[in-house]
């Protein structure tokens, strides 16, 4: 990044915005030049005047012409960004942190937690992984969600399901007559899950209490804390080690995650806040 | 360059005044017992006070102003001389260098406004109340980061070369006005005069802690000193404001993708607040006990520096009357 300045943007057209469930919606971003991430690292997408938010990109890492986030509507930013309706100009700067350890997941059994939005990143993650499957010996996951229309990126499952590497297992707080499969949190999963766990690692990507629950499931089941990866959610601001928002004890999360081990951070403060 | 040059405190005036025309130059000016740095014009040269510590706002505030777009950073009209810096402020920008000026991430604003400043050092001939440099390892006259150093003595300037930026500067002043070389009996006595405030400093303060040593104690504190100390804490960010080291900020958007950076404090509710609703800093007694575990445990972690000075204005500005110097004994004493 030397050399260029590292707060202003690269402008991109949002090609398409796609409703994912009541909340979350997709905006498919076509920058002005190629850029290229890497799965799990984070970009901050500003709206001109109004505000910028990091996001994690859910598409493929391996495609540098378009990408996408998935966005949870929940504070100023996102709000603004639901009221898009395609054609509009955003700046993306990045991609920021440190992403999934792809090389740590080769040659494994990858057992993967994702909840509520924390599908968004897990996609970009599974297309990479799909792309590669022939470097991992099966992937596992398990996905929870409010109730069924929260239930994100349905054609992606059905094609997940598809795959012999891939298993899918899902599973809503609140289920309604529609639903067929399994109903409470995303942890009940995890009771049915058929892992190798010497030759596993997890990760885990949700909502933070989801997640804390998640990493306390994983350890009664064997997992040590170093095969347990996070993606943790904090105010990522300036997304290059400076502002101090993001800080978790010494970590700036934007620069030294977001992905991070759990025995990294499991004495930090706070870090399920 | 090891090199002391000498001018009378007229001919110093005369030649700063020549130097207005082709730099800006902010120097200390005093209002009774307080002082902070002003922009000086040809009527204020004569005001300007020299080896008193401190300074109100902190070297800080010119690398990392309030307020200051961050994308528009094309090159000022003029360079500028900043005077009067005591050395505290001047080690207090190791560690704004190591956030700022870091290996993959080079921020534009701070780069500019420290390549545009030329920083010239103030031996402290006197010391404010709550001044402790000394515990951190500090001594009361400039020892890094500086182009020149002065100390006025009598009715003499001496300056001190410390870099290329100051034996240029040196240069220019001695086209406009003839330069000494001081003898060795002046130096002794710009020498004698620093041991003798380093070793008030150090009588001064012999029951602090050695605040290089102090992350351990803090990291196994319970909460009930953190609620203790910050019962007449508002919560105004004052202590960070004021602080030399402190460097958070939020980035906020303008028209036309700009961004304007202000200036931000972790003692302010909200401040890691995200969007969905966590806020792990919600009760005040953890945004207290979070700029301490910063400076003392965390930042220590991280970066070679340190990211506290002893300069004390924290005390001096806190309107609830909470002196780290207090919680610190009371931690070491238990």
């Amino acid at each position: 990044m030397k050399g260029n300045n590292i707060y202003k943007p690269v402008k991109a057209k949002v090609r398409e915005v796609i409703d994912e469930s009541p909340t979350i919606k997709s905006f498919v971003l076509e920058p002005e030049r190629k850029f290229y991430f890497k799965t799990g690292q984070f970009i901050e997408v500003a709206l001109d005047g109004i505000g910028e938010a990091p996001f994690t990109p859910s598409s493929s890492p391996l495609i540098a012409e378009q990408l996408e986030v998935t966005v949870m509507k929940t504070g100023h930013v996102t709000e603004k960004m639901h009221q898009m309706q395609g054609g509009e100009t955003v700046g993306i700067r990045g991609p920021f942190g440190r992403g999934y350890p792809l090389e740590k997941l080769y040659g494994k059994e990858v057992l993967i937690i994702g909840g509520g939005c924390g599908f968004a990143p897990l996609r970009s993650l599974l297309y990479n992984l799909e792309a590669e499957k022939e470097k991992i010996k099966k992937v596992t996951f398990c996905y929870g969600s409010k109730n069924p229309k929260e239930c994100i990126y349905e054609p992606y499952i059905q094609k997940l399901r598809n795959i012999n590497e891939f298993e899918v297992m899902r599973t809503v707080d609140d289920a309604d007559e529609t639903w067929t499969e399994e109903v409470g949190v995303a942890t009940v999963l995890l009771d049915k899950v058929d892992v190798n766990i010497n030759e596993s690692v997890a990760v885990v990507v949700g909502p933070p209490i989801m997640m804390k629950f998640s990493v306390q499931k994983l350890e009664e089941m064997g997992y040590p804390d170093k095969k347990i990866y996070l993606s943790m959610e904090k105010n990522m601001s300036c997304a290059v080690g400076k502002c101090g928002h993001c800080m978790m004890g010494e970590y700036f999360v934007c620069k030294d995650g977001p992905v991070f081990r759990y025995d990294e951070i499991k004495d930090k403060p706070d870090i399920w806040k | 360059m090891d090199t002391y040059r000498s001018l009378s405190k007229q001919e110093w005036e005369k030649a700063l005044t020549q130097l207005l025309n082709h730099y800006h130059i902010y120097a200390p000016l005093a209002w009774g017992e307080n002082q902070d740095y002003e922009r000086i014009d040809e009527d204020s040269v004569a005001d300007i006070i020299y080896n008193r510590p401190k300074p109100a706002s902190p070297l800080k505030t010119f690398f990392l102003p309030v307020k200051e777009n961050v994308i528009n950073t094309e090159k000022s009209d003029k360079k500028r001389i900043i005077l009067g810096i005591p050395s505290c402020d001047l080690s207090g920008a190791n560690i704004l260098d190591e956030i700022y000026l870091d290996d993959v991430f080079v921020d534009p604003a701070y780069k500019k406004n420290r390549d545009e400043s030329i920083l010239i050092g103030s031996d402290c001939h006197t010391l404010q109340e709550h001044c402790h440099c000394t515990t951190y390892g500090i001594r009361p006259y400039p020892e890094e980061n500086h182009d020149l150093t002065l100390s006025l003595v009598e009715d003499t300037i001496f300056m001190h070369i410390n870099s290329d930026k100051g034996e240029q500067l040196v240069r220019e002043i001695g086209n406009i006005t003839q330069l000494s070389e001081p003898t060795e009996n002046e130096i002794q006595e710009i020498l004698d005069k620093r041991k003798a405030v380093e070793e008030e400093l150090n009588r001064r303060n012999r029951d602090l802690p050695n605040y290089n040593a102090t992350g351990d104690l803090i990291n196994s504190s319970g909460d009930e000193i953190w609620k203790k100390y910050s019962e007449t804490c508002v919560s105004c960010g004052a202590c960070a404001t004021i602080c030399p080291t402190c460097t958070c900020f939020l980035l906020l958007e303008r028209p036309g993708f700009e961004k304007v950076r202000h200036l931000d404090a972790c003692q302010y509710p909200g401040f890691e607040k995200v969007a969905a609703g966590e806020d792990p800093l919600k009760e005040l007694y953890k945004r207290f006990r979070n700029r301490y575990m910063c400076k003392y445990v965390w930042k220590p972690e991280k970066f070679e520096s340190t990211a506290c000075t002893g300069c004390g204005r924290c005390i001096e500005a806190c309107i609830g009357n909470i002196s780290k110097n207090e919680l610190f004994m009371e931690l070491y004493n238990k």
